[in-house]
């Protein structure tokens, strides 16, 4: 049976299509996101099925999270992208204590138990500056697309200090630093390393390795060395750490891991 | 069948009408909930409600609280704005028969309750008190209005060891011209060796000297009164008050035993949140308020035996800190499979019984001392975590209420004392309208409570 794990981010959706019985994934794609989430997610959820030469009645179990997570009208039951990162991780790295997630709109820190259940986890969604949109509006600022933001900041000799905590001051900062003749690789690098502060800043304390990587903003590159950095600590980025999450609620609709009953999460809160 | 679903005002009304035609008995200030919608009460509109007569009877005594204020004025009676302090110089109102005592720092709930409609934060920000400071700013602009509440005679309100953002606030209100009889109390600290200490309700020390200052402080609001009322404020009065209040406290204590450790949630968290807060205020009605409690405690009580609950009986017990300035995220958290089993609004000290063995006016500034505003935030997160194991919590939240200048400091101190227990915390912040924040509101109580539930089954 065919099952499928749909993550509902801010930016993007990502699906994971699961063989159940293979213990296998046979799909997972990518679209970005839009005023019509639940078409979009459709659309590609139709896509990959065709690709592998099925439709949705041969779809068993369907598991959504992500933010958009309860507007997904083709799921079964929704879990939070908290649990479902903890779960992917738990497939693709098995052993890892601590997950990183840093998406478009927000970043996490999950402490995991010894069986790769979450044990605590703290968020931050109020401010954009630990998030993938506090490097998109700084790469715009820069004048460079964000994936080449990491190669920029490679050529830093001194990052710059950026010490505003919210994006649109620190672009206000930039725009100064600019000004001043700041290198833009300074700058760069010194975005990064500013976010990679604020995101360990979050964990408040000593955090347990392994330590894992996860989320679009993991693929940016300089990011996992700026966040070892300010961890004092290598981490490891997940395989295709887009995909983590869609990939624990696949397994979750699999029953692989079930760490929660499918009454909670229910499709709307309201 | 033990569910008994909570409705919404739609239901409400169809239910209202069952209730007429079988007979319902209601105060004068009762009525279908609906009539506070057309005043401009739309959350309402939004939340979820318990479905018993005891329950419709303590949201309209809550929602017609203005009501009995112009109507005590236009008995003769002087009104008295308590602010700040939670329990103590409204009790102490309350035993003047002339004097009626209500909390202007409710109005913080007026923005979402009416929706913003009413336009007092946007007053508030034109006086330069704007959101950095926290929603009962609120209060500022219903002065200005005066449309919420009648303009008090006197205004009391306390100073020193407590809500920065209050203190300003009151300031600012009192450059607007309204007079406000200030006491000081100071910051609770542990008594050095050496000096005299004093047992609080509660379980906190405190030295002897820092009573005596409260209580200082305290009789100099006794003569302000008395002056008001041109009536005693003796002992007499107030060792009744005390015992009264002191019955308001048993009711609503055996009440949050039954409701918080109960098998089945036989009360909703809001309305047990709406109950709590007749502890410190009494509505400006303290008979009533008993009243109203004795209601639903009865209520409580018979489900309880009868095991009947509002939730299924697994959903996953969560010690709430914090009152909420969005009175729907209450609901929130049940809909995303929790139940409160234990609260700790600011105002535990209020619930505490106040010592009958003592002359009133020490046992007073004793609980007023209590208050765990003032104290250190361990102390807070001592008593939160002790709370928490006593009612048996899986999980614990932390509700930031936007702006509040304590909350930065005290979250943490108590996320880190309720992970030595070994259990789940989060942190939620949630504004007088959390709907554009709904997604993130139900991702971190979703997370906690999957997170109760894994280790509920490990």
């Amino acid at each position: 049976m065919i099952v499928a794990g749909i993550d509902a981010g801010s930016r993007t959706i990502k699906i994971v299509l699961w063989d159940g019985f293979r213990g296998a994934m046979v799909g997972a794609g990518i679209a970005d996101q839009g005023v019509e989430q639940d078409a979009l997610a459709g659309a590609l959820l139709d896509r990959l099925l065709g690709e592998t030469g099925r439709a949705r009645s041969d779809l068993g179990r369907v598991v959504a999270t992500g933010y958009g997570r309860n507007i997904m009208s083709m799921a079964d039951s929704t879990v939070t992208e908290i649990t479902c990162h903890a779960v992917g991780v738990g497939h693709v790295l098995p052993g890892a204590r601590t997950v990183i997630d840093i998406g478009g709109q927000d970043s996490k820190l999950i402490r995991l138990d010894g069986d790769g259940g979450v044990r605590d986890f703290a968020m931050n969604d109020r401010c954009a500056a630990g998030s993938g949109r506090f490097l998109e509006v700084i790469a715009a600022r820069l004048g460079v697309e964000l994936s080449a933001l990491g190669a920029l900041a490679r050529r830093s000799e001194r990052p710059a200090a950026i010490s505003s905590m919210c994006v649109v001051f620190a672009e206000t900062e930039i725009i100064g630093l600019l000004a001043s003749r700041t290198p833009p690789a300074d700058l760069a690098a010194g975005v990064q390393a500013s976010m990679a502060n604020r995101v360990v800043a979050m964990a408040g304390r000593h955090l347990d390795p392994p330590i894992v990587f996860t989320g679009g903003v993991a693929l940016v590159p300089g990011m996992s060395d700026a966040l070892a950095t300010a961890l004092g600590h290598p981490l490891q980025v997940a395989p295709d750490p887009r995909m983590t999450g869609a990939l624990g609620a696949a397994l979750i609709a699999a029953g692989h891991r079930d760490p929660v009953p499918a009454r909670v999460a229910p499709a709307s809160p309201w | 069948m033990n569910g008994l679903a909570s409705i919404t005002l739609e239901q409400w009304d169809r239910r209202y009408e069952e209730l007429r035609a079988a007979g319902l008995r209601e105060p004068e200030y009762g009525g279908p909930l609906r009539r506070h919608v057309e005043d401009g009460d739309r959350r309402l509109l939004r939340l979820r409600f318990d479905p018993s007569p005891a329950a419709l009877r303590l949201w309209n005594f809550l929602l017609t609280e203005e009501d009995r204020l112009r109507k005590a004025r236009r008995d003769g009676k002087k009104l008295v704005g308590v602010m700040k302090d939670l329990g103590t110089t409204a009790l102490m109102t309350h035993c003047v028969p002339e004097l009626v005592a209500f909390y202007p720092d409710g109005a913080w709930w007026i923005p979402c309750v009416m929706e913003m409609r009413a336009g007092l934060f946007s007053i508030a920000d034109s006086l330069g008190i704007n959101d950095s400071f926290c929603p009962v700013r609120a209060m500022l602009g219903a002065f200005v209005t005066g449309a919420h509440f009648p303009i008090p005679d006197m205004l009391v309100c306390s100073a020193g060891a407590t809500c920065d953002d209050f203190s300003a606030i009151a300031q600012r209100l009192e450059g607007l011209g309204h007079a406000i009889l200030w006491w000081e109390i100071p910051h609770r600290r542990k008594p050095e060796s050496g000096e005299g200490r004093v047992e609080l309700p509660g379980g906190f020390v405190a030295p002897a000297e820092q009573v005596a200052v409260v209580r200082a402080e305290l009789d100099r609001v006794r003569e302000g009164l008395q002056s008001l009322a041109g009536s005693r404020l003796d002992d007499a009065r107030l060792a009744a008050g005390i015992r009264k209040a002191n019955q308001a406290r048993g009711l609503l204590a055996d009440l949050r035993r039954q409701a918080f450790t109960a098998a089945r949630c036989p009360m909703p968290a809001l309305e047990m949140l709406v109950a709590e807060m007749l502890a410190i205020h009494f509505c400006s009605d303290f008979d009533e308020s008993l009243r109203v409690l004795s209601d639903l405690h009865e209520e409580v009580s018979a489900r309880v035996l009868s095991g009947k609950g509002t939730l299924p009986a697994d959903a996953v017990r969560v010690y709430w800190v914090n009152p909420v300035a969005d009175l729907q995220v209450m609901n929130l958290l049940e809909s995303c499979g929790g139940r409160v089993c234990g609260t700790e609004y600011l105002f535990s000290h209020a619930l505490d019984p106040i010592p009958e063995d003592l002359g009133p006016m020490e046992a007073l500034a004793r609980m007023a001392l209590a208050d765990p505003m003032v104290g250190p935030a361990s102390d807070r997160a001592e008593r939160i975590c002790r709370d928490a194991v006593g009612f048996g919590a899986e999980a614990v939240l932390v509700s930031r209420i936007p702006g509040a200048s304590h909350c930065a400091l005290e979250g943490e101190a108590i996320a880190e004392g309720v992970r030595r227990l070994g259990l789940p915390v989060a942190e939620i912040e949630v504004p007088s309208l959390s709907d554009a924040c709904r997604p993130r509101l139900v991702t971190r109580l979703g997370g906690l409570i999957e997170t109760a539930l894994r280790r509920r089954g490990s």
